[in-house]
């Protein structure tokens, strides 16, 4: 319940952010941790991308994205020197290996992480292959 | 089931963002909005019927910049008559040379910086694709940035920018459509974040759209200027093209607003080595943008004076007889004046911090004008050094010396520092900027300028060697300059 209404409130504010155009849309979060190394590296080896909006407070600064980053990548199935976090856009982006743990695997473990700094991971985009972004289906 | 139907409730969640994303359905023109029948602005008459934009992974080659639409130079095509205009500008990354020996890595609408000026007339249609083709190898080392998000932001469209305007990623391809509503000339740049980034490394470029009837003045000439900020530095990595420093964006002074080349079409003082052609008695229509990304233009051209300014592009914007046209960023206007006589006609940006940075070029009723002709501005054929070092004494000496020292602005506290090296060694200036309170025990000269400067000793500054290397690079090429030439001067 609680981040259905914290993904309500998201909602409103990318709502409201149309005035803003900048820096809110999925695309432009996306782009703040897009790093075409990690991307074209993850493919070679038929792993996937998944780039995250991160929801809840996180402190500026170097301290605490170095912090996400390693809880991130501590997580199985993502690989190692692959996660992204741009505090700026409240995005985080990772490559995994679908076979060792699909992307619902991987968000749980990574959410149930999160959550102990009080913040949750909303799914924006996955690469699965090149040139191609999908929306993560239901 | 589908891949994935296991997540919980944040797919959701997520599924409600991207909807929040989605472009807003077509507003229906409703004529009690605009003004009166027979208002040419009136909304009733607009398309505002837009086609939601397409992204897929087919990506272009061959040419990055296509369509009859476009000019590729200063010199502006004449009106494509088609009323749907198909244009296609890639986004390439590339060395771009903007003042000479300095070569920066650049990024590209069409492998141009500026990218390719459009031209249009209202009702017209734009058809427009873009592959993000920043990922493209390059022959040889790679010294271009890495592959990046790009993205179009057309100021002359009316569509939701989280629908047109969306980033992709190398690779990709969009497409999308937009009808002219309004005369002007409009900026296009890359929105994609951090947009300041985008905008400084060359993404930007100009889309005229003439009223739908013409404009009402006939003229000889017509051209395109677009006036733009660089904040360039060496390349950390000290990495070289053909066998010149590689520079880089230079975030700090990016962020600061402080550039180090303010230029015209994309090169220091590139239109004074190549003037825009025009003969006495013609009359010139220049398109002018100032694109920043962070500094207003003070545009003045030196000889003639504005018979008609149109603000923004847009005939319905007149002023007469102005002297210059003052330009924030993105904004632009059409200047129309005569060429009462031969001779060059300098077009300067009045801010003259800015014209001395490489803001400066020629309307020119011959092909070469000497290089005499720019010397009543006092304006060095390159006012910023190229070589490394002495780009970063330069920096240095401006932001930690100026307080007491200037150049060629006479004394402060301390001496001015135009002709230093003529009247100093370079052995001397190592050691003085080493340990001036050991000189000031040992040298005669030292002494004597310590009593001439009320003795007020300079303090020591902890230089490294390397550091002092730096400034008296600088001093050295502030000293190859033409005389008064370089000037510099902090607060009083």
């Amino acid at each position: 319940m609680r981040r259905l209404a914290a993904a309500a409130g998201i909602a409103l504010a990318l709502n409201a952010s149309a005035a803003i155009a900048c820096g809110y849309c999925v695309e432009d979060k996306i782009a703040s941790t897009y790093d075409h190394a990690v991307v074209t590296a993850a493919l070679a080896r038929h792993h996937h991308v998944a780039f995250y909006h991160i929801d809840g407070p996180i402190p500026p600064g170097d301290a605490a994205k170095r912090s996400l980053e390693s809880l991130a990548e501590s997580t199985p199935g993502v690989d190692k020197g692959s996660v992204r976090v741009a505090v700026e856009t409240l995005t985080i982006s990772f490559a995994f290996d679908p076979r060792r743990a699909p992307l619902l695997a991987v968000q749980t473990a990574m959410d149930r992480k999160f959550a102990a700094k009080k913040l949750a991971l909303m799914p924006l985009k996955v690469i699965e292959r090149a040139a191609e972004m999908k929306t993560v289906q239901r | 089931m589908k891949k994935y139907s296991q997540l919980p409730a944040a797919c959701a969640a997520a599924a409600f963002i991207l909807a929040a994303c989605s472009p807003p359905a077509p507003i229906a023109p409703h004529a009690a909005s605009g003004a009166a029948g027979g208002d040419k602005y009136d909304v009733a008459k607009m398309d505002l019927k837009p086609v939601p934009a397409k992204i897929s992974s087919e990506r272009h080659t061959g040419a990055f910049a296509e369509g009859a639409a476009l000019s590729l130079d200063a010199q502006l095509k004449p009106l494509d008559p088609s009323p749907v205009k198909t244009i296609r500008l890639d986004t390439t990354h590339k060395i771009i040379e903007i003042a000479p020996g300095v070569k920066f890595s650049a990024w590209t609408f069409g492998d141009h910086v500026p990218g390719p000026t459009v031209r249009a007339k209202v009702g017209d249609k734009i058809r427009f694709s873009m592959t993000n083709r920043s990922d493209e190898p390059v022959p040889g080392v790679r010294l271009t940035s890495a592959p990046m998000m790009h993205s179009m932001d057309f100021h002359a469209a009316m569509v939701s920018p989280q629908d047109k305007y969306r980033s992709i990623a190398p690779g990709q391809t969009i497409e999308f459509e937009f009808t002219l509503n309004y005369p002007g000339m409009f900026m296009y740049h890359c929105g994609t974040p951090m947009i300041l980034e985008h905008i400084a490394s060359g993404m930007y470029g100009a889309l005229i759209v003439e009223p739908r009837e013409g404009y009402p003045t006939k003229v000889d000439r017509e051209y395109v200027v677009i006036q733009s900020e660089f904040y360039a530095k060496p390349d950390p990595g000290k990495q070289k093209v053909d066998g010149a420093p590689l520079y880089v964006l230079d975030g700090d002074r990016l962020r600061a607003a402080q550039p180090t080349h303010t230029v015209f079409n994309g090169s220091h003082n590139g239109m004074v080595k190549n003037p825009l052609a025009a003969k006495t008695g013609e009359r010139v229509r220049l398109f002018v943008l100032n694109v920043g990304p962070s500094k207003t233009s003070s545009f003045h051209v030196v000889g003639t004076i504005f018979d008609r300014v149109w603000m923004d592009g847009n005939p319905d914007n007149q002023m007469r007889g102005m002297q210059t046209v003052l330009l924030g960023s993105s904004n632009a206007a059409i200047v129309e004046f005569l060429i009462p006589e031969d001779g060059s006609y300098i077009m300067v940006d009045h801010h003259f911090a800015n014209a001395s940075q490489g803001a400066i070029g020629l309307v020119s009723t011959t092909a070469k004008p000497p290089a005499s002709e720019l010397e009543h501005h006092n304006m060095p054929a390159s006012a910023t050094p190229s070589d490394p070092d002495a780009v970063a004494g330069k920096q240095a000496f401006e932001s930690k010396c100026l307080a007491c020292h200037s150049i060629g602005q006479g004394k402060k506290l301390g001496p001015d520092l135009a002709g230093v090296t003529k009247r100093r060694s370079e052995a001397w200036l190592a050691k003085w900027l080493k340990a001036p309170e050991a000189m000031l025990q040992t040298d005669a000269d030292a002494k004597a300028m310590l009593k001439e400067y009320n003795n007020l000793p300079m303090p020591n500054q902890s230089l490294g060697d390397a550091e002092i290397r730096q400034y008296i690079k600088y001093f050295q090429w502030i000293d190859a300059q033409p005389a008064g030439s370089v000037k510099a001067a902090g607060a009083r």
